[in-house]
């Protein structure tokens, strides 16, 4: 006997509103039907709408944890339509504040995993940690979450001695807190068993599937943009691509620990052979007409943007392919063959940024299934229409 | 493998401090150039217009309140403010007409109430900067 259960598009799981449906035989799941949309808003017409210095900011809250991968794709983007070269200082702040990002989207990922495996200590110690690099953040680019550093041609901001030696102490502190949590990874023996073997997906689906990020590496797949594409600055520093071969929940784990000490050896590289300069070259205003695809290597995965210009001072489309839209076929595949209680764990093992992924919405009949699409105009003319028709309800009562 | 590795941290942490502050009685100081809140210092502006024209929440209002005296109004909603401090960057005076301060604490009950408005007469700096007129591409960042 199999039976459907719905989980979302509300649940007390889910962070972001997304429909996954679990055909369950038992307690183990064999289908699962994942529904978008929940979320959309509108972002890439939005863009169409705003001119190119705009969308620096409208991209940027595509997501509210990797905001600057979302403004660094689109402006990495533009800045080749514009055929503009950042100078060298720019850009080493620029990937600065990436990889900072990078070390907070992982810290607050990791929290995320402790909660969801039940080890909520595990969790409060790594949110606090993040604290730090979230106040290195606000000190470089004055705000915490949109650090808006980027600007067309370079950044906004330079970052001075006294901060170089802030970002470095900070830095210090986190290591150490990284490998004591590597280490309580590797020797919490109930931590362990709650992930280990959890949402396996192997080395051929992984590649078949086109995961991307801590997942594809995960499953031994070392797929990085920064290595297989160094984009600006990261041909010429030193890091390695973490990977693991387990395939599992706790390959995740290891990856992302690891790739959180990488960061900080090339956050270390960068702040110390910062080199002098300007921080910025001057934009113009109007793009050529052309295309570009820009890739940028994101906390959770290949960001891809594809922008066309048409000559004028806005974009004529600005497509965005978020990481975790790649990730949903393998997530299918890894909630396959699990049990229910593993839900949560294998889709937060995804790092799921729901509302960055919503590109279109489609209108499903609940009853019949069948899919429409309908003018905005016509959907308020119908919520209208129901409205006037709905009966008062006049006896209605306060319950309390 | 060892049980409970994570014990001696937890017992660790039963002497220190909270993490948090007790926020509404004691607040942490914001950093040197926090982006907060957009303000005008009306002596300054010229009117280029580049900060409404560069605004990504269309967040600031130039209107002329009186074309013979040059009198302008200028009106930034802050409930539309998304605190990005393009303005800033888009300004073209020195010192700049439009800054930044470090409030962030800026909630009200009606989202009109964050309006702020400024009635001023058009600054001419400089008698080379002959203040470029209202048009738009008069402002620095030109294509
Ligand atoms: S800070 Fe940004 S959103 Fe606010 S008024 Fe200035 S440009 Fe507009
Ligand atoms: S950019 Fe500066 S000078 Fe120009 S209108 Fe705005 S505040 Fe005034």
């Amino acid at each position: 006997m199999s039976f459907q259960i719905p989980i979302g598009p509300q649940h007390p799981a889910l962070k972001e509103p997304i429909s996954l449906r679990m055909t369950v035989e038992g307690e183990v799941i064999t289908d699962v039907d994942m529904r978008l949309g929940y979320n959309h808003r509108g972002m890439e017409k939005l863009a169409e709408e705003k001119s190119w210095l705009q969308n620096i900011y409208v991209t940027e809250r595509i997501c509210g944890i990797c905001s600057h991968s979302h403004a660094t794709c689109y402006v990495q983007g533009v800045e080749k339509l514009m055929e503009l070269a950042p100078p060298r200082r720019g850009l080493y702040i620029r990937y600065l504040v990436a990889e900072l990002e990078r070390v907070h989207s992982h810290l607050l990922w990791l929290g995320v995993a402790g909660h969801e495996a039940g080890f909520d200590s595990f969790f409060m110690y790594t949110w606090r940690d993040r604290e730090i690099v979230m106040d290195l953040l606000e000190m470089i680019s004055g705000n915490r979450v949109h650090y808006a550093i980027n600007t067309l041609g370079g950044v906004r901001r330079d970052i001075d001695e006294g901060q170089k030696a802030k970002i470095l102490e900070g830095v210090a502190t986190l290591r150490k807190r990284s490998e004591y949590y590597f280490y309580i990874g590797a020797n919490e023996p109930s931590f362990v068993a709650r992930i280990a073997g959890v949402g396996y997906l192997s080395k051929e689906s992984a590649i078949a599937l086109c995961a991307v990020g801590p997942v594809a590496r995960a499953s031994g797949v070392a797929r990085d943009v920064r290595k297989d594409d160094p984009c600006a600055v990261y041909g010429e520093l030193d890091f390695e691509v973490a990977t693991a071969d387990t395939c599992d929940v706790l390959g995740r784990v290891v990856v992302r620990v690891k790739e959180l000490l990488e960061s900080y050896k090339l956050i270390e590289q960068m702040v110390k052979g910062l080199p002098a300069g300007d921080i910025a070259v001057k934009a113009p205003r109007k793009a050529k007409p052309g295309e570009v695809v820009s890739r940028y290597e994101a906390p959770r995965g290949e960001n891809i943007h594809y922008i066309k210009a048409n000559g004028t001072d806005k974009p004529e489309r600005l497509k965005v392919r978020a990481p975790t839209l790649a990730n949903y076929p393998a997530t299918v595949e890894m909630l396959r063959k699990g049990f229910i209680a593993d839900i949560p764990l294998i889709f937060a093992a995804i790092d799921p940024c729901i509302c960055c992924a919503e590109r279109t919405v489609t209108l499903v009949a609940a009853g019949s299934g069948e899919e429409s699409v309908v003018r905005m105009s016509d959907l308020r003319r119908q919520a209208l229409a129901r409205h006037q028709n709905a009966p008062v309800k006049r006896n209605a009562v306060w319950p309390l | 493998m060892k049980l409970a590795v994570f014990l001696p941290e937890l017992l660790r942490h039963l002497f220190k401090k909270p993490a948090t502050v007790d926020y509404p009685f004691k607040k942490l100081a914001v950093p040197a150039d926090f982006r907060g809140t957009p303000y005008l210092s009306p002596e300054m502006c010229i009117v280029c217009r580049a900060c409404e024209r560069d605004c990504p929440a269309e967040a600031i209002e130039i209107s002329s309140v009186n074309e013979a005296e040059k009198r302008f109004k200028m009106i930034i909603h802050n409930d539309r403010c998304i605190h990005c401090a393009q303005c800033v960057d888009s300004c073209p005076t020195t010192p700049k007409a439009m800054k930044m301060d470090s409030l962030f604490e800026l909630a009200d009950d009606d989202r009109h109430k964050l309006k702020k408005d400024w009635v001023y007469v058009r600054a001419v700096l400089k008698p080379k900067a002959a203040a470029p007129a209202t048009p738009p591409p008069a402002a620095e960042p030109k294509a």
